[in-house]
């Protein structure tokens, strides 16, 4: 399926194109739902500036991003659009190899459960055949190279496209089974913004099961492997961070950037949740609500790890969707990740509930958020609450459509192993429940 | 001796200046721009020009959306008395209204970009009216819904009003609830106070219109200008007719005043003193000829001037060579052993993951 994929690359590459070229990239970019302090490209380009002043980039609270970044784009900035544009086809190829492998790995394990009789006798209409399963892999690349917000994170160059790069290789490398890559691209993800620490878990799960190693507590070889990977992973980590220090000989990055994104002292309002709340909060409070908005991130994973320890690759779904909805930062860019994966459950569209309505609240909302930020702040009869109706609104339709999902994918595993038509004991149609 | 007494005694200002503050927006605080507009009218008719009024509006209500008779301010119900006209200047429109900008004006700090219309450029003989209204408390004072200014910042400003002497004698006058808190903290010499009310009451307004559907004045301020309308340039009316003006059983609220920091007895104070624009004239009979004789006495000092050199532009780049100025050589490149270490870790984790065997495929 070459063929079809190069063009779906090739009508993105021509839509950035165009729109660079056109007068909508300025004002695109200084959007705040698309650039945050984080990821703008405004402040990467200040803060290589003030390295050819001869200024530390860390100083002043302008520029948060890693020293490499620094490295990448002090050779790369004339050729920054270029960058983004590869950056995007990258990610659209490694998620394409990436659901290409697990489309493989599903199939596999359905024929194994149907031959172990695992599945109830008329849930025929539920499996998963290759005739369906062909397609997926482009539209997973088709979602993610033509989504709005994906090209919009490209026309406004923010470094978001970066960190998706890397997280979309780190799924390659996890999904195709090598520890070694995997704890690689999952310690740059880590050092690059500091949420996918939490994609440790799906991503071990996933590879003890490629490795047959069953998950039980007492098992030494679920022990063995687990402090394999985990070494892996803290000893790339610590390695990236001593060659960071090394870049400018000094450790100013460490506060800069995870200070930064732990402590969210810029207020800008963004899509996320943290903005508003934080604006309104007095000084003694701030650390405790900064603590819990932090432990909320990361506080889903185990709860998540014990139940969906046999489909790992869901789980890192959601997980990357609780990271793009509760970081403390977030911007489209990082909702159009989690959005690419969409296509993969498609065969879940029987069992979602509410798809259409948090499907319109999702795109009214992404239109309301330049209206009404325009009449916040230019035409003044608006006040913030408005902006932060809209995005309470935003995220309420994003964990809704993840939890719409999740309960989807669920009543689907039920269902297999139980059988389509439920009865009760005595014989009438009995309701699937999630408690 | 009586004379020179007398002398000392009267006013020896040579200037009068009005700051006038309204600092509340939106359409019900109508009353505080008819307030400011009416004290505004009275002391122009009593002789202060344009030139030496700051008047600070924080709202347009002739021109508002809202206003029944556009082009009109009322002080008056049944629309007695428009104070609004073709002949108000105000100098601080809308959001210019700010504690900076008041502080600025008063203080004399600031840009040198600023008209001299926006301007206080009093002077050590000028007497300075300022009255302020709008909505207050206790210590403070509410700027356009959005900050405050407290009564120690003003008393602050004043005081650095004297020590660069900006001012003779000020007059301060402010009508708005728990006005009596603003001048509370003042220390400087030579101010004297008035307040509409005392800390704890609120001030009130008189009286509503029905047909504009707001109020048109506070008590306060339409008791003062009842009795400002009697005076004319030429009255003896002093300060201790002021404070009579609005008793409790006409305002409600009990009016303050201060005194103590002035150093006149407030009886030898005539009202024209602050709200108008007196000139002392001097009439003399004898003839004062302006020759030349008087200039060619300053002729001592012209030759050390001639001896400086004259100045001239610095030298400056012929345009070709800023024209075609390279940009900055960037000067900062990744230390080596970085760039080493991380390309020898790329190849590493390549290595790793596909086997040393491809290593025959590269040489």
């Amino acid at each position: 399926m070459a063929a079809p994929f190069v063009l779906v690359v090739l009508v993105a590459v021509t839509v950035r194109a165009a729109l660079y070229r056109s007068s909508l990239a300025v004002f695109i970019a200084e959007r705040v739902e698309v650039a945050s302090p984080l990821n703008a490209w405004k402040r990467v380009v200040e803060g290589l500036a003030l390295l050819d002043l001869g200024v530390s980039p860390y100083s002043g609270a302008v520029f948060h991003e890693t020293p490499l970044i620094i490295y990448l784009f002090h050779f790369l900035i004339e050729y920054a659009e270029l960058v983004f544009m590869i950056t995007d086809v990258l990610t659209a190829v490694a998620l394409y190899l990436a659901i290409q492998d697990f489309n493989k790995v599903v199939f596999k394990k359905q024929k194994l459960l149907i031959e172990l009789d695992k599945y109830a006798p008329d849930v025929a209409e539920l499996i998963q055949t290759p005739m369906e399963m062909h397609y997926i892999p482009l539209k997973v690349a088709l979602f993610y190279l033509l989504n709005p917000y994906t090209v919009i994170s490209c026309v406004a160059k923010s470094t978001c496209a970066i960190n998706n790069s890397v997280i979309a290789f780190f799924i390659l490398a996890t999904i195709k089974g090598s520890a070694f890559l995997s704890a690689v691209f999952l310690a740059l993800a880590t050092y690059q913004s500091l949420y996918p620490l939490t994609l440790f878990a799906p991503a071990l799960l996933y590879l003890l099961q490629r490795q047959f190693i069953p998950i039980k507590l007492k098992s030494k070889s679920f022990w063995l492997y687990t402090m394999q990977y985990a070494s892996l992973y803290l000893c790339s980590l610590v390695v990236i961070i001593c060659l960071s220090f090394f870049l400018l000989n000094s450790w100013d990055f460490i506060p800069s950037v995870y200070g930064f994104i732990l402590s969210v002292p810029d207020l800008t309002p963004n899509i996320g949740l943290f903005w508003y709340f934080f604006a309104e909060m007095f000084e003694h409070f701030s650390l405790f609500f900064v603590c819990v908005f932090q432990i909320n991130v990361f506080f889903y994973t185990i709860p998540l790890a014990i139940k969906l320890k046999e489909h790992p690759v869901f789980f890192m779904f959601v997980q990357l969707a609780i990271i793009s909805i509760f970081k403390s930062y977030p911007t489209v860019g990082d909702v159009a990740l989690y959005m690419a994966f969409l296509p993969v459950w498609s065969h879940l569209y029987r069992f979602l509930r509410n798809i259409f309505i948090l499907s319109c609240v999702l795109i009214f909302c992404s239109f309301l958020f330049p209206v009404l930020w325009h009449l916040w702040i230019y035409a003044g009869s608006a006040n913030s609450n408005f902006y932060y109706a809209i995005t309470l609104t935003f995220n309420i339709g994003q964990i809704l459509l993840i939890s719409d999902y999740f309960y989807a994918f669920l009543r689907r595993e039920y269902y297999l192993t139980h059988g389509l038509h439920l009865t009760r004991q005595d014989g009438t149609e009995a309701m699937l429940v999630l408690k | 001796f009586q004379d020179q007494a007398e002398q000392f005694l009267r006013s020896g200002h040579t200037n009068n200046w009005a700051v006038l503050v309204c600092t509340s927006r939106f359409w019900f605080n109508y009353r505080h721009v008819a307030n400011t507009l009416s004290v505004y009218r009275s002391v122009k008719r009593l002789g202060i020009p344009d030139s030496h009024i700051v008047l600070m509006l924080a709202d347009d209500m002739a021109c508002n959306p809202r206003n029944p008779k556009p082009a009109t301010v009322f002080s008056h119900k049944n629309m007695e008395l428009n104070v609004y006209g073709d002949d108000v200047e105000v100098d601080y429109r809308s959001y210019e209204v700010t504690v900076e900008n008041f502080l600025r004006v008063l203080t004399g700090r600031i840009p040198p970009s600023t008209p001299r219309s926006k301007r206080l450029l009093s002077d050590d003989r000028s007497n300075i009216l300022i009255y302020m209204t709008g909505h207050g408390g206790n210590g403070f004072l509410k700027f356009q819904d959005s900050e405050e200014i407290t009564n120690v910042e003003l008393a602050d400003a004043f005081e650095q009003m004297w020590q660069k002497r900006r001012y003779n004698e000020l007059l301060f006058i402010i009508d708005t609830c728990q006005g009596a808190s603003m001048y509370e903290r003042f220390y400087s010499p030579n101010i004297m106070a008035l307040a509409s009310s005392q800390v704890g009451e609120d001030s009130l307004s008189h009286q509503p219109d029905l047909g504009i559907g707001v109020h048109l004045m506070d008590r306060y301020t339409f008791y003062v200008l009842e009795f400002l309308e009697e005076i004319h340039p030429a009255s003896q009316t002093n300060m201790n007719d002021l404070f009579q003006v609005c008793p409790k059983s006409l305002c409600v609220s009990t009016p303050g005043h201060r005194t103590d920091l002035f150093q006149r007895d407030p009886q030898n104070v005539l009202i024209t003193d602050f709200f108008g624009s007196v000139r002392k004239v001097e009439i003399t009979t004898e003839a004062l000829s302006l020759d030349r004789d008087v200039a060619g006495s300053e002729s001592k000092f012209p030759e050390e001037e001639l001896a400086t050199e004259p100045l001239k532009y610095a030298e400056q780049l012929p345009v070709a060579q800023i024209i075609h100025q390279k940009p900055k050589q960037k000067d900062w490149h990744p230390p080596g052993g970085f760039i080493l270490g991380l390309w020898a870790l790329i190849i590493m984790v390549f290595f790793k993951t596909y086997g040393i065997k491809h290593m025959k495929h590269v040489f």
